[in-house]
């Protein structure tokens, strides 16, 4: 198949000692919407944050269109932190900053460093932008600034600075844990028409079961650090919910 | 049951587990009990009891009192008296659940505090009768008096002095600027752990900011006269230099207590350093900086007055000539002028920092 990104046998300790990630293995298709699950601690962010290496694993491989992204360093390094986009759980906006100069930041990689302290953006840059904010629903809102907005409109102006990188792969870390049930929806919502419509590979940190089977097309669970499941929403059962979460887990759901 | 006996077990015995530790404990109580120990035999017993005025000084009663103090230490080591012992060696149960307050330790504290105290009046001489004596008492009718009656005449010469004043502090603290602001990032742990060489600078740029910003302004006037000449010159660069550590200690303490969030956000963009500084730490210190900015130059007003005195030019350098010739009705014009500009500056920068929070 044609896979966009290769993970091999993935470790990360932390400097204290904490092994996060054991031998983890998982390939990712182009297009898909790759879904992570597990208890917390299990090591989801510690997964997302070595695929864009924010984080730098401890052993094993993981290729990124066939090339090893593990030993990048500087430049290279910055080039394929580029071609992943990233959304978080707290949204991560830059304060005191327009919407649209926080969408804008999503082209640093490609704007000099000079123009970029005086915030001088190409006009096809401004332009891609203006359209991001249109797709994300965000029409009118570009001067406001950004830290006061809504939760849900804030994680959609992170959509959009993370899809101005042009991404191939978008990163969620529980995109929409702080957020409530229908604007978790929204966020959601749009995702999913960023993986169908705009072709983008997502791959999404989860804690709701209700919310993995409407939107993943497959899934992949942690559990201390190592996999213990793999593969598409509907085969989790009882069976492998207790597995994951535990046996005194209950699902809870999310409408 | 047996797991509250067993935390309560626990929370008696202190963790021997590191020796570092324990040596530490064991040095901070030595200090508390040589202290006690030369503080009571030096003012209780000296001044207080054989009432000696002028107590002579040799190294021999300090060093007696060191070793007293080590032993001292060594026997209250083993009780709940240990200063040392509660700071460096307990467990996080007792810390949580008493109140440090109340415990046996802390009223070792208490006493040194008050040992202090009443070291402390002896040592500043204060002198009930010295205050209110009829000569003393004359001495302050007469230049209250001339004080408030103050000579209007020299108001131009003052104002103008005034003036001097505000912009040497004015120009030191925008040339501080520049240099605190970029030394800041480089004093800023969360920013300069990722290497050895980065931890190093970190460390570097520590040292230097605490050695300077230990000297104060005064002491760095004098220097910087003696290179530059006495004149508004030394008094701004000492100003300068001190509103760089000063400024720089404050600017890096903001960065490390800066939200990681939009840093990290920034580096997965693919931004570079720089960029990632601008946009994901900038931001986020930009209303504090100028808060603390003109908290400075307030501070820098003040100061050059006081340097002023020293010979560092402003309305300070012309208070100390009037007040070398006794003048008294001018030197309470130049009081008012100086009470003025601080309670301007005062009120003006406290005002514009509420208006930028
Ligand atoms: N910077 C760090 N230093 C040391 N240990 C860490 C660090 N970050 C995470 N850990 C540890 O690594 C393990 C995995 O953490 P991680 O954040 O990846 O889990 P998670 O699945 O994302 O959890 P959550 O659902 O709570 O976000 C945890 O035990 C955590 O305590
Ligand atoms: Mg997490």
């Amino acid at each position: 198949m044609n896979e966009i990104l290769t993970v091999d046998n993935l470790e990360k300790v932390y400097p204290n000692g904490t092994r996060a990630l054991n031998d983890v293995s998982f390939k990712v298709n182009k297009g898909e919407f790759l879904v992570v699950i597990g208890l917390s601690g299990s090591g989801k962010s510690t997964l997302l944050r070595c695929i864009n290496r924010l984080h730098d694993p401890t052993a094993g491989s993981i290729r990124f269109n066939g090339s090893e992204v593990t030993e990048l360093k500087g430049s290279p390094l910055r080039s394929l932190r580029a071609k992943i986009g990233m959304i978080f759980q707290h949204f991560n906006l830059v304060p005191r900053k327009t919407v649209m100069t926080n969408v804008l930041t999503g082209t640093l990689s490609r704007t000099g460093t000079i123009a970029s302290i005086f915030g001088i953006f190409s006009q096809e840059d401004k332009k891609r932008a203006k359209e991001l904010i249109d797709l994300v629903g965000l029409t009118g809102k570009e001067q406001q600034r950004a830290d006061n907005l809504s939760g849900g409109q804030q994680q959609r102006v992170a959509i959009a600075r993370a899809l101005m990188q042009n991404p191939e792969i978008l990163l969620a870390d529980e995109p929409v844990a702080s957020l409530d049930p229908s604007t978790s929806h929204s966020v959601m919502n749009y995702l999913k028409k960023v993986q169908e419509e705009l072709g983008v590979t997502v791959i999404c940190n989860l804690h709701f079961l209700s919310l993995v089977r409407e939107y993943g097309t497959r899934v992949i669970a942690l559990k201390d650090g190592k996999l213990v499941f793999e593969g598409p929403p509907t085969d989790i059962d009882e069976q492998w919910f207790q597995t994951i979460y535990g046996e005194d887990a209950v699902e809870v759901t999310i409408n | 049951m047996t797991e509250q006996t067993l935390e309560n077990k626990a929370a008696l015995s202190p963790n021997f587990a590191s020796p570092t530790k324990f040596v530490k404990a064991l040095i901070l109580d030595t200090l508390i009990w040589a202290y006690i120990c030369l503080a009571s035999y030096k003012i209780v017993y000296t001044k207080l009891i054989i009432a000696d005025r002028f107590a002579s000084f040799s190294w021999s009663q300090p060093l007696t009192c060191l070793g007293l103090g080590f032993v001292l230490a060594l026997v209250i080591f083993f009780t709940p008296l240990s200063v040392g012992k509660e700071m460096f060696l307990a467990n996080k149960y007792d810390r949580d659940h008493k109140n440090p307050m109340k415990m046996p330790f802390a009223f070792v504290i208490y006493f040194t505090v008050f040992l202090t105290f009443i070291s402390g009046i002896y040592v500043s001489q204060v002198s009930m009768r010295e205050f209110f004596s009829e000569a003393g008492l004359l001495g302050a009718q007469r230049i209250f008096g001339a004080l408030l009656a103050p000579n209007f005449a020299i108001i131009d010469q003052a104002v103008f002095a005034a003036v001097e004043t505000i912009y040497m502090a004015f120009i030191a603290t925008t040339i501080a600027l520049p240099f605190a602001f970029t030394i800041g990032f480089f004093a800023a742990r969360n920013l300069m752990s990722s290497s050895m060489w980065a931890f190093g600078v970190y460390n570097i740029t520590r040292f230097f900011l605490n050695t300077t910003r230990s000297i104060e302004p005064l002491v760095w006037a004098i220097i910087f006269s003696v290179w530059v000449g006495i004149g508004p010159f030394a008094g701004m660069l000492a100003l300068c230099l001190h509103s760089i550590s000063s400024l720089a200690k404050l600017y890096s303490e903001q960065i490390e207590n800066i939200s990681e969030g939009p840093i990290e956000a920034m580096k997965a963009t693919g931004a570079s350093p720089i960029q990632v500084i601008w946009y994901g730490v900038v931001p986020q210190i930009v209303l504090p900086y100028l808060s603390f900015t003109i908290y400075r130059w307030d501070i820098n007003v003040r100061m050059a007055t006081i340097i002023g005195l020293v010979g560092g030019g402003g309305i300070g350098t012309m208070l100390m000539q009037y007040q070398g010739r006794a003048m008294w009705n001018e030197v309470g014009l130049l009081a008012i002028v100086i009470a003025a500009i601080v309670w301007v500056m005062d009120w003006s920068s406290s005002k514009i920092r509420a208006a930028i929070k």
